[in-house]
């Protein structure tokens, strides 16, 4: 099957209902107005279902006291509420926690636009029913249709009621099922005249108004259009779901540019209807041009207007470009957009009268693309506020009065001198400085100032305030106007210039921070550096939660925190599992003082931990200059923290490999080591076999001696791995007894004579030596060792010499050599594992480099130390290597008792 | 075979002292190097028929020993190796040495390794027509393979082959010095051509291929043609 079979099922509608599989199943009951009796179809079909062998359960059910509908509730399992405190009093809510426990097949779930009262887990019943579904429980709900987000604004017009409890249409797609219910218009007011509906908001006024027929019929028509539009995209999922060819939507995609005026948000609701009605995709995009500076206020609606297109189902882009149709014409050929949406305020801007409107420029160039224009209406494009300039500050009034004192003074005083054709100049300068350095408000009042002491002072009649000629008023009017315009222009600079600077400052903190990061190597370090961090830049306690294997514990905190309570740490491990911020102002546990992020999980990347704030006494929320440095810091967190968690890995991969290495080299060590007595020994036993008689018997006697030394070289060898083994795992036990050490060192010489030494060897002792206490046999090894150390490295012809002496309360046991000694390089790691020193011209360079090593083992485990010189003190070459044991209080002369002990 | 001196190369003082009296043993004379320097100073003044080589030496590697010998002589060399170095096993006989013993080894078979290599040192000196390996006769300029007498069919590759290792009888060859010599130096890596035409020849010449007495494989090194 090649891939562009054009019957090959569409993958994305294949993974949609994979998605919906492992999901609990969604049922809407969607009715036009309260009381057209969702409550009571939603309990028949429920009814149906039990007794059909389904695990329903009623989850929250509101009958209002109708005693059909209660006898319908009557034999169902209903979850008991809870007791949720609010205001002094007990709230009876849904309970969520105990749905999730029960999980039920089937959960009824009355009211799906209900708000909970603050302190619940979520703010909206509609999300509370999301975790239900993801948790694999199929629910069904009631709602209707004035409660639809998208809907909203067209429900106000048609009944002039604001409905305040919306659900976003995104919450309205992810139903699997969903189901008109309807009334006709008359029989439904009927019903309500009989008393039957239950209308919450007692105010009768706007009940009255809102039962209108007129108004129930455009209600109707809304909530059969929602359905139908439901079940064309049902078909059209199925159909594409199966591969059934079949006449598909032209493939409508739609663009709508959000803008920072009022009507942006009734822009998005249009874009939105008209999305469903084409079942398109639809884009909500901002052009910003670069260097522009949003005022606050136009940044919050434009805000606004994107978070409103992201809940109604629109994917929103945000782009910077000098010219706006254009930029917005080329995402649209990028995106295949077939319909451009925008707004247009029907009251022009001064500055739409030069540049000419977006609208304009988009029919211009629009090439293919449909334009759609939605004029805003006249209060909601008059409704957008002219922001009064700030007050300006005492100084500025002072720097201006004192301005145009000045410019009065320099006037007075040039006009003795020369006759100026217009003093009215230099009062301009009065006006030019505060409009610079001040802003509007000590400009115009510079510029009265300006006017009057150029009245007063220089027009006829001078030292009067009257105007003999209107045309002086010219004057004035110059002031104002330079007042204005220069101290707007600077004003704006003013402001690009703050903010710029605002911007560059959080950069460099950014940047260090970054550098910072980059220099720490724990997580620990790296967490507390972040908490720092973001206590620095907002101002407010931070926490940083990291996750090991899974659970949630503080990693840093700033202030330093230990622990924080319990809603708080569900919120963050619901944001952590979620990977969704929780917390203050966000739909999940708002009531909690911390506002938590996911740390990592973009990407693919796994999820670190969780970045928490408290919020502040004013707002839960995050301004967007913070958000957006929350957020930049948050992935520098992140990426420092997989860096961290990286670079212990590689660590722990080197450790792995450094083991190996030693592995390695312990058995090729072993193994040479080991080949070589064998072989002497397989060697002169085979030869002794075949040709014993031929071999003289001087020479068979030495054969057999060499297989003697060798095996006993043998037993050595074994001997030292056992005991490193030991030492390692620190199962070495001392058998400690008294030792008399002349008795060691002439044992140790008699073993490596024993064993073929050609050295000469000589021994030494102080007078008097005490005896030690020690493990005998492992001393003779340790000794042992050194001693063989010498022969092997000294040279056939060397002088070895053993001494024993007492320094500063410590036995000191001495083998020196005149070989050639150790090369200073190699001399600080002799006593290392598998370290050997260069062949020499010694007769042998079979240690296996443990020798030493087990030397040290032995006589640290005593207590002692060791230490290697060379060339040898008082020597030109040669080496001499010390052990040092610690002397016990002496024993008795005389066999004590406890000898025997 | 009197007169024979053996080269005896290693470090190893506990080597030296049982070879010596096993050699003499066999009617040897042996002469003892314990570094490369010496086993080359020796090799030139004292000419010995053969040489014992370690490959572990304190001065100098033993395969450069071989090298520089081979420089100048083809006198036998028989290398005394670990069982695992095979790659080091590999590269001695690539650059000429004869034949290799594992060490520890017993007496009896090194004084075999040393009696073969010197057997056949001499065989390869005589240029004979028709070779011989067991029950089988080559007869190199008529191109022709006998089993007792009986012809044998073979292709032309598989008569050089045979040939090789036959010429070399008792000697351990590397899959790289047979691919050389047979299939020439572009096919030096091609081993899977030298495990198909061995498994041919012998269906053709072994009387039981799944035990092979002419043609034994040394793992993982070569091939030798058995005696």
């Amino acid at each position: 099957m090649s891939i562009d079979d054009p019957s090959r099922a569409d993958p994305e509608a294949l993974l949609a209902a994979a998605e919906r599989e492992t999901r609990g199943r969604l049922r809407i009951y969607l009715g036009a107005a309260p009381g057209v009796g969702k409550t009571y179809a939603m309990l028949s079909a429920a009814r149906a279902v039990k007794a059909s062998g389904g695990d329903v359960v009623a989850g929250i059910v509101e009958t209002h006291g109708r005693a059909e509908t209660e006898a319908l509730v009557a034999d169902l399992e209903m979850l008991p509420r809870k007791g949720v405190p609010y205001r002094g009093r007990l709230v009876p809510e849904f309970d969520l926690e105990a749905a999730l426990v029960r999980r039920p097949g089937l959960l009824l779930v009355d009211e799906y636009a209900h708000s909970n009262v603050d302190g619940s887990r979520h703010p909206k019943r509609w999300q509370d029913v999301q975790e239900l579904l993801a948790a694999g429980i199929d629910v069904w709900t009631t709602l209707n249709i004035q409660h639809v987000e998208s809907l909203n604004d067209v429900v106000q017009r048609i009944t002039g009621v604001r409905v305040r409890e919306t659900v976003p249409d995104t919450a309205l797609q992810k139903a699997d099922e969903m189901i008109l219910v309807d009334l006709p218009s008359d029989e439904l007011i009927k019903r309500l005249a009989d008393g039957k509906v239950y209308i919450e908001d007692t105010a009768t006024r706007a009940v009255q108004s809102f039962f209108k027929p007129s108004n129930l019929t455009a209600l109707r028509e809304l909530a059969l259009r929602r359905v139908a539009a439901r079940v064309d995209s049902d078909l059209v999922e199925r159909m594409q779901g199966s591969a059934i060819k079949g006449p598909w939507a032209a493939g409508e995609r739609l663009l709508v540019c959000v803008g920072p005026d009022i009507a942006a948000e009734r822009v998005v609701r249009e874009a939105k209807r008209l999305a469903d009605l084409m079942g398109a995709t639809w884009f909500a995009v901002t052009v910003e041009r670069p260097g522009h500076v949003m005022s606050g206020p136009d940044r919050k609606r434009l805000e606004a207007g994107m978070r409103l297109a992201q809940t109604l189902g629109a994917e929103t882009r945000s782009l910077v470009a000098p010219d706006v149709a254009a930029e917005l014409l080329r995402f649209a050929r990028f995106e295949n957009i077939t319909q451009i949406i925008i707004g247009k305020a029907r009251r022009r801007r001064p500055v739409a009268w030069l540049r000419g409107s977006l609208a304009d420029a988009l029919v211009t160039a629009a090439d293919g693309v449909a334009v759609h224009v939605v004029t805003a209406e006249a209060d909601e494009a008059g409704g957008r506020r002219f922001d009064l300039p700030p007050l300006g500050t005492l100084p500025g009034y002072a720097a201006a009065t004192l301005g145009v004192a000045i410019a009065t003074g320099v006037g007075l005083f040039l006009s003795r001198f020369v006759a100026l054709p217009n003093v009215s100049m230099l009062y301009l300068l009065a006006v030019l400085l505060p409009a610079l350095l001040y802003g509007v408000w000590p400009a115009i009042a510079a510029s009265a100032l300006s006017f009057l002491a150029y009245n007063f002072f220089f027009i006829d009649p001078v030292d009067t305030f009257t105007v003999a000629r209107p045309h002086e008023l010219l004057a004035l009017l110059v002031f104002l106007i330079v007042a204005v315009l220069i101290s707007a222009l600077a004003g704006r600079a003013r402001e690009q210039t703050r903010i710029a600077a605002q911007r560059m400052r959080a950069t460099r903190r950014l940047y260090e921070f970054s550098r910072k990061l980059s220099a720490l190597a724990d997580r620990g370090a790296v967490a507390e550096a972040a908490a720092v961090e973001l206590h620095a830049t907002l101002g407010r306690p931070s926490v940083i939660l990291l996750s090991d294997q899974g659970a949630l514990s503080i990693g840093a905190a700033w202030p330093p925190e230990d622990r924080l309570d319990t809603a708080s740490m569900t919120a963050a491990a619901w944001a952590f599992d979620h990977g969704e911020p929780a917390g203050a102002g966000t739909g999940t546990l708002p009531s909690v003082a911390w506002l938590f992020r996911p740390l990592g999980g973009s990407e693919g990347g796994a999820r670190i931990g969780v970045v928490g704030v408290e919020r502040s006494l004013d707002s839960p929320l995050l301004d967007t200059e913070s958000e957006r440095i929350v957020g930049s810091l948050c992935d520098q967190t992140a990426a420092a923290l997989v860096r961290t968690m990286l670079s212990a890995e590689v660590t722990r991969a080197r450790t792995a490999a450094e083991t190996e290495r030693v592995r390695n080299i312990l058995l090729a060590s072993i193994s040479h080591d080991f080949r070589t007595p064998l072989a002497s020994i397989l060697g002169a036993a085979t030869s002794l076999i075949d040709y014993g008689p031929e071999i003289p018997a001087a020479t068979r006697r030495d054969l057999l001696l060499q297989m003697r030394e060798e095996a006993e070289n043998l037993d050595q060898m074994v001997r030292n791995l056992l005991s490193m083994t030991r030492l390692e795992s620190g199962a070495l036990e001392l058998h400690q007894d008294w030792v008399d050490v002349v008795e060691l060192m002439n044992r140790a010489v008699s073993a490596v004579r024993r064993r073929g030494a050609t050295q000469r060897f000589v021994v030494t002792s102080a007078p008097s030596l005490p005896l030690v206490k020690a493990d005998q046999s492992l001393m003779d090894q340790a000794l042992g060792n050194v001693v063989a150390n010498a022969v092997r490295y000294a040279g056939r012809e060397a002088r070895i010499g053993l001494s024993a002496t007492v320094i500063d309360g410590q036995l000191v046991i001495a083998v020196t050599d005149d070989g050639p000694g150790i090369p200073a390089e190699a001399l600080p790691h002799v006593f290392e594992k598998f370290v050997r020193a260069s062949r020499g011209t010694g007769d042998g360079g079979d240690g296996s480099g443990l020798g030493l090593a087990i030397t040290r083992g032995i006589v640290e485990a005593h207590g002692g130390s060791v230490s290697a010189r060379s060339p040898a003190p008082g020597q030109r070459n040669g080496t001499r290597v010390a052990l040092r044991l610690p002397l016990a209080p002496q024993p008795e002369t005389e066999p004590a008792a406890e000898e025997g002990a | 075979m009197t007169g024979v001196s053996v080269l005896v190369v290693d470090d190893e003082p506990a080597i030296h002292r049982f070879m010596a009296p096993a050699l003499a043993a066999n009617g040897y004379t042996a002469l003892r190097a314990d570094t490369g320097a010496q086993a080359l100073a020796l090799a030139v003044n004292r000419r010995p028929d053969i040489v014992v080589l370690d490959l572990g030496l304190p001065d100098m590697d033993g395969k450069e020993v071989i090298r520089r010998l081979r420089e100048w002589s083809d006198i036998p060399v028989v290398v005394l190796s670990a069982r695992d170095r095979e790659i080091e096993k590999i590269e001695a006989l690539d650059l000429g040495a004869d034949d290799f013993v594992n060490k520890p080894f017993g007496i009896g078979e090194l004084m075999a390794r040393l009696r073969a290599a010197l057997r056949h040192r001499m065989q390869e000196k005589g240029e004979t027509p028709v070779l011989r390996l067991g029950p089988i006769e080559i007869d190199i300029p008529r191109h022709r393979v006998l089993r007792e007498g009986v012809e044998i069919k073979l292709t032309p590759k598989e008569f050089d082959l045979v040939a090789f290792l036959v010429r070399h009888a008792g000697r351990v060859l590397t899959h790289r010095q047979i691919l050389r010599e047979v299939w020439g130096p572009a096919h030096e890596h091609d081993t899977q051509y030298l495990r198909v035409y061995v498994g041919q020849l012998r269906t053709k010449l072994e009387a039981d291929p799944a035990n092979p007495a002419l043609i034994l494989t040394e793992p993982g090194i070569g091939y030798r043609a058995g005696e």
